[in-house]
């Protein structure tokens, strides 16, 4: 029998790009899904140019994966709601690939701050030290869910650069607005945009709280909110605000976006809670997505299992007045 | 039944909404043909009303059992995906109490009620007028079901009005030609 030894030099099996992302319908189509900028600017062969610095990022140890199993880069990367391009989960894959530009990219910080500003992004990554990757899980207010391995800094650091004033009490964050690119801004699919979310300052201040960059060691894809995006995994997926371009300080709670559509089914805080239904349906467990036609449901746990971090936060109120 | 072939196609195209999520595609899937046979089963009556002479009209009549009894199939698909892949099974008295949920049981107990008596013993069990006037619930199911569909996503889905519009519009017009008093008859014997 010949025992294979593989070499030092060999990566596992599971490091290689999986088929489907690279026999993607062109190469354009496979550069643009991992992040690159988009055609026309020049890019050295065999580099992917990051749209911002810092990957592949260190791990945080605080957050590995665990016993979690990672969803697919394949799956995390084309089931997505981004209804700015699209309502159907496979649309944002596509349309946010056909020229929208997300670099450069500048942030506004604003409101009751001592230190406002207009950053560019790669800037602003630089004056946050870094990036660093954590393995979070991730709930879809719709009852699915993901495992993700995101690339970013804390958001604590971000409002501790601002430094707030006493006043503030909020963060208020607006995402872009560019009908051009994106087909759902325009005309008979408005929803009222831009995006808006918001976090009271001290959920802002938790550790959990993070802006994303990346995912899986690499820029983060348009579909999944370039260049950068908030991830609560605490709480509904919809929360995490993506492809932000304005934070404020403010001391009114923001009226969140799905809030404003539909007032009795989301709410401000939107935290995962098994035992507070949606009107529609049972949040008492999830499907894993990518865990095939066979897989089960899984219970869904109380803070999407981040009790620990955050239950503090949240003592003494009424849990159905956090959904 | 080729409506079944049809939710196969982007399964073997690896589209990736499906392959996420097969459990949640094949249910939405086989509701939306669920919904889309029921309105074709009742837009059959009107279209034979409006066009008496149209042949196509009258040989697609011929065929609404079958369609009806198939809108059933694709409702028992349905339910099953919601029991085995949705939270539908353990949680069901509790969904029982949300609107959309109920709306669905609703439309699917008429249907099967409909399916159970939708062969001919039972016409002849239950006497013309009482069968007919059971299998006129079909309208209550159509309305439970586009509700239903309504309330599926997130935001309002445009499908449902792709669905049930055209059925409304044919229904419309049917009451409308009734409403009009009778052409008068064409009698061949009268001299010229």
């Amino acid at each position: 029998m010949r025992i294979h030894v593989p070499k030092e030099w060999a990566l596992p099996q599971s490091a290689a790009t999986s088929e489907a992302d690279y026999t993607r319908s062109s190469r354009r189509e496979f550069l643009k899904a991992m992040g690159v900028a988009a055609a026309g600017t020049a890019f050295l062969p065999s580099t992917v140019r990051a749209a911002t610095s810092g990957f592949p990022a260190p791990d945080n140890p605080d957050y590995p994966a665990g016993a979690l199993k990672i969803t697919p880069f394949s799956l995390v990367s084309s089931y997505n709601n981004f209804y700015e391009f699209g309502l159907d989960k496979g649309d944002p894959v596509v349309e946010a690939n056909k020229g929208w530009k997300t670099e450069p990219w500048t942030v506004e910080i604003a409101g009751m701050v001592a230190n406002p500003g207009k950053w560019d992004v790669e800037d602003l990554v630089k004056k946050m030290g870094g990036i660093e990757q954590r393995v979070y899980r991730h709930r879809c207010v719709e009852a699915w869910s993901m495992v993700i391995p995101w690339d970013g800094f804390p958001l604590a650091k971000l409002v501790d650069m601002a430094a707030p004033t006493a006043q503030a009490k909020y963060l208020r964050f607006t995402s872009f607005m560019d009908p051009k690119s994106a087909s759902g801004q325009r005309g008979a699919d408005d929803m009222g945009w831009p995006y808006v979310e918001g976090l009271h300052i001290n959920e802002a201040r938790n550790e959990l709280a993070m802006i994303a960059t990346g995912i899986f060691g690499k820029p983060i894809p348009n579909q999944n909110g370039a260049p950068l995006r908030l991830v609560t995994p605490w709480k509904y997926g919809f929360k995490g605000i993506k492809s932000i371009v304005r934070i404020e300080f403010t001391d009114q709670r923001p009226l969140n976006t799905w809030q404003r559509l539909a007032p009795n089914e989301y709410g401000f805080f939107a935290n995962v809670n098994p035992a507070v239904d949606h009107p529609r349906w049972s949040q008492a467990s999830e499907r894993v997505i990518g865990g095939g036609f066979f897989s089960g449901r899984q219970p869904t746990l109380l803070y999407n299992g981040y009790e620990k971090q955050v239950a503090e936060l949240y003592k003494g109120i009424d849990p159905h007045r956090l959904y | 039944m080729l409506p079944g072939l049809w939710p196969a196609w982007p399964l073997l195209r690896q589209d990736p909404t499906v392959l996420a999520d097969p459990g949640k595609y094949l249910l939405h899937h086989s509701g939306f043909v669920a919904c889309v046979l029921l309105a074709t089963v009742l837009a059959l009556t009107p279209l034979r009303i409006l066009f008496p002479h149209s042949r196509v009209a009258l040989a697609l009549n011929r065929h609404r059992r079958t369609i009806g009894v198939s809108a059933f199939a694709y409702a028992v698909i349905h339910l099953t995906f919601q029991f085995l892949h949705e939270s539908g099974w353990p949680t069901f008295f509790v969904d029982m109490r949300k609107p959309f949920l109920l709306s669905g049981m609703g439309a699917f107990i008429i249907l099967a009620a409909l399916a159970a008596t939708s062969f001919n013993a039972a016409v002849r069990w239950l006497g013309g007028r009482r069968w007919k006037n059971l299998h006129r619930l079909a309208y209550v199911a159509a309305g439970l079901a586009a509700y239903h569909q309504a309330a599926a996503r997130k935001l309002f889905p445009v499908q449902v009005l792709w669905i049930f519009v055209p059925l409304a519009a044919l229904e419309v017009a049917r009451m409308i030609k009734k409403a009009l008093p009778a052409p008068p008859l064409h009698d061949s014997r009268r001299g010229s």
